[in-house]
């Protein structure tokens, strides 16, 4: 994320305006002003590391079946296995430490969030951006794409699209870009409309530059603010679509369970008092989708020209 | 359902509060949440349980089962065949249907007649009355069929057809012929059924209502000739999730539910209702491809693994079926050895489970060439078996304990079916209730070599091909004696068990929850006979 938003800066100072470096300055001291959005990013932080780690922290592989023992299955939090550790949050049906299935299940969600979120946010930028640099029917044309595709829910979207894919997490991927593409498009003509009539870009069309060299290199970095405010939120939301997409059973493999998953598995024992199954992935997806909002909030405020002081 | 008021919602506990009746249990009415509604109450129209557990109230057959699908005289007080392609069936006198009419021979003919007529069957009856090449009517209580091959079924085949009364239709003197019959009157379509007054039977209920999808409503029938029903109405509700069937048990709207979820037991029993568990005649197997050469499911090896009867036994000694009933299905199942729980006809009381041994597995793989194991998948329902998603899980667990990498690719059941008669799984899990009772049904389905014009191994996926058994069930099913019908039968299932022509896992059971004041005995055909919910003692 670091990176992206570095991005605009050096373009920016193109403008005869602003102060390159002391702008992206004033952004992150903006940010850090709120208490709130320190302890979603420190959350966030954290999160992501555990995820990354997981590999190297899990007391078990939750996707190799050789290291699941059936016979330790629903077992209680704090319960001893019968290799002798400890279940700290207890085991679903198939004998799988919920603490390890919960890192790893962190892994996916945060993995096709964010992977996901990227390249649609590549895909839909490019077509905005392109859309609104060109003008006319090509603008047109687009736009009423987008708006068919904007006005189906996401997740019949994604239901139908994975039940014509299959399971499998990039599937998963394929179907969450398909459906999230246009919120970046839409998002991105609409400020490369505004800066599009600007002086800097009037000025790069004086000097011939390339087509593409004024819509990527001198249009595109400065409707960077606005997509990084929705690409934030969208990683949120994909996380979500990827867990309900789970839980309904059409997402991830079943030997692979993402958070979404756990929790569909652990409904299924709510009644019965078995409460942990469900409870605990449930609290990391929640904690998890919190944080990135928290951000994605401040962001939006830190970037909003109309909002800053 | 209607949305309601927040004022009304306050004021449901006390409606329901009202509603409930004295401790002691009235014998004026029984609800009951069924799991899957009938589809029709034409009781030819669909040959699948919800439907024929519900025309066993309405339309009586001539011959009924008992809980262990035992034949019972019904409308015929006995039968008896006369030579090898010969039954006589003696009807039982002074039987009158619901409307007053008396019932005869005619009755059975015109029925005969009548099942070949319904349009449009998902699933139809006509393999019950196929085989029928005349039907003689001496006098009006003895009928004599005579059938193109030996059918020692016969008597099976009909307890699952019920009998239509001819005047209703306005049928006259029926002939039977094979190619169609004579004096049928207009047969009735499916959906006349619907109508009361058509739908006329000798059993011990009447239909009084029929509101697809909210309720059936039956009432006792005054004049039945046996045993006089105990209850004097009966609605059958369809509650086809498991939580509300289970909610609205706990909540007093039904007096007795099919199906609880076994994640549930505990908390029905410590609302204080009763749970009966049975067997069932649901077999819970993996079949394994042993057709192809080149096998579309299993990686890491050019040869397909599962021609080779080692490779057979080493997966099914690598299943802990202990566990997986125990762990899986809450110990409401039983692990099998065979393809129908013993004492069913063609069972061997001594065919115990394959042993769960991981250590000879991997030994036997090792020999059959394979020590480094393989790559498998497996494929499963999600939504059609009790827990099916989750035992495919539990196994490839076990199976990747000994060496064989196993993935679950776990669908829908519509969409696993399709697949799987396409041959597209190389390993996959499936289930198999033999509706006769009897292993004739489960070997022809499972084990026979897949044959399409004599209909053969109709189900077996996994082309297990054996001449051995397959001309041991073709000549049980040639046996009228029952005593040589069941030692061929017997010996046709130990072959395949001990050739590993599939893996069976587990059987079924089905449990049944109820209020206290009631009982019900568990039936192995899983359906819900209003009938035998009696009053507790």
């Amino acid at each position: 994320m670091s990176e992206q938003a570095a991005t605009p800066a050096p373009a920016a100072a193109a403008r005869p305006t602003d102060k390159g470096e002391s702008l992206l300055l004033r952004h992150v001291a903006a940010f850090f002003e709120s208490p709130l959005a320190v302890i979603g990013l420190a959350g966030l932080v954290v999160l992501v590391i555990l995820a990354l780690a997981a590999s190297f922290i899990a007391p078990q592989n939750p996707y190799d079946l050789a290291q699941l023992d059936i016979m330790d299955g629903t077992l209680p939090p704090g319960s001893e296995s019968l290799a002798g550790y400890t279940y700290w949050l207890g085991t679903d049906e198939q004998g799988r430490d919920l603490l390890s299935a919960i890192l790893y299940g962190l892994r996916i969600s945060l993995g096709v969030g964010a992977i996901s979120v990227v390249i649609a946010c590549a895909v839909g930028a490019s077509v905005g951006v392109i859309a609104a640099y060109a003008g006319g029917r090509i603008d047109n044309f687009v736009m009423r794409v987008v708006d068919l595709q904007l006005s189906f829910p996401a997740i019949l979207v994604a239901l139908v699209l994975l039940a014509v894919f299959g399971r499998g997490v990039d599937k998963v991927i394929i179907a969450l870009v398909i459906v999230q593409w246009a919120y970046y498009a839409r998002t991105v003509r609409g400020s490369a409309l505004v800066e599009r009539r600007r002086d800097y870009i009037e000025a790069a069309r004086c000097l011939a530059l390339p087509k593409n060299r004024i819509v990527f290199r001198h249009l595109l970095p400065n409707c960077l603010p606005p997509l990084i405010v929705v690409a934030t939120v969208q990683v949120a939301h994909a996380i979500a679509l990827e867990s309900t997409l789970s839980f309904l059973g059409v997402g991830v493999p079943v030997t692979e369970p993402s958070l979404g998953m756990l929790i569909a598995k652990g409904y299924d024992y709510l009644l019965s008092g078995k409460y942990w199954i469900s409870t605990f992935p449930g609290i990391a997806l929640v904690a998890a989708i919190v944080a990135i909002n928290l951000v994605g909030d401040r962001l939006r405020d830190v970037l909003n020209p109309r909002l800053s002081r | 359902m209607k949305k309601l008021k927040p004022a009304a919602y306050a004021l449901l506990p006390l409606a329901v509060a009202m509603a409930q009746p004295a401790a002691a249990q009235d014998t004026k009415e029984l609800k009951v949440g069924v799991a899957s509604e009938a589809t029709s109450i034409d009781p030819h129209f669909h040959n699948v349980g919800q439907n024929n557990a519900l025309r066993r109230h309405i339309f009586e057959s001539l011959i009924a089962t008992d809980a262990n699908q035992k034949l019972l005289p019904a409308l015929a007080e006995s039968w008896k065949a006369v030579d090898d392609t010969t039954w006589e069936i003696k009807l039982r006198p002074d039987v009158k249907f619901s409307n007053g009419e008396a019932f005869t021979a005619r009755d059975y003919v015109y029925t005969m007649c009548r099942v070949p007529l319904v349009e449009n069957s998902p699933s139809s009856f006509t393999v019950f009355t196929r085989g029928i090449e005349s039907i003689e009517t001496p006098d009006p209580l003895t009928i004599r069929v005579k059938t193109a091959t030996p059918q020692p079924l016969f008597p099976n085949n009909m307890t699952t057809l019920g009998i239509l009364s001819a005047a209703v239709f306005g049928a006259g003197d029926v002939k039977y012929g094979k190619d169609g019959c004579e004096n049928m009157g207009t047969p009735p379509k499916s959906s006349d059924f619907n109508d009361p007054a058509k739908a006329v039977g000798t059993g011990p209920f009447k239909l009084k209502e029929y509101t697809r999808g909210t309720h059936i409503i039956l009432e006792a029938n005054e004049g039945y000739w046996g045993e006089k029903p105990v209850w004097q109405r009966v609605v059958m509700r369809p509650i086809t999730s498991a939580g509300p069937r289970v909610a609205a048990l706990l909540a007093g709207d039904v007096d007795m539910i099919e199906n609880p979820p076994i994640q549930d037991f505990d908390k029905i029993k410590g609302a204080g209702f009763t749970l009966v568990e049975g067997l069932s005649n649901r077999i819970i197997y993996i079949h394994l491809d042993q057709f192809e050469d080149k096998t579309p499911g299993v990686k890491g090896t050019d040869k397909n693994p599962f021609k080779d009867v080692r490779v057979r036994e080493a997966l099914s000694k690598a299943i802990n079926r202990e566990a997986i009933v125990e762990r899986i299905m809450g110990g409401v199942a039983q692990a099998a050895g065979e393809l129908l729980p013993y004492p069913l006809f063609g069972t061997t009381k001594d065919a115990k489970p394959v042993a769960y041994d991981p250590e000879a597995s991997k030994k036997l793989l090792a020999e059959a060439g394979y020590p480094n194991g393989f790559e498998l998948t497996i494929g499963t329902p999600n939504d059609r078996y009790i827990n099916d998603e989750k035992v495919a899980q539990a196994v490839a667990q076990m199976f990747t304990r000994v060496g064989i990498k196993t993935n679950i690719d776990a669908m829908t059941a519509s969409t696993f079916f399709s697949r799987r008669n396409k041959h597209e799984f190389s390993a996959y899990l499936a289930g198999w209730g033999a509706d006769s009772g009897e292993m004739s049904n489960s070997l022809n389905a499972l084990v026979v070599t897949p044959n399409k014009d004599t209909g053969g191994g109709h189900t077996n996926r996994g082309r297990y091909s054996n001449a051995e058994v397959d001309a041991l069930v073709m000549e049980a099913q040639r046996t009228i004696d029952d005593a040589k019908r069941e030692e061929l039968l017997q010996k046709a299932s130990k072959i395949a068990m001990d050739d590993y022509a599939l893996l069976p896992l587990h059987f079924e059971v089905t449990p049944w929850a109820f209020k206290k004041t009631l009982s019900y005995t568990p039936r192995v055909d899983q359906y819900t006979l209003v009938t035998e919910v009696k009053p507790a003692q």
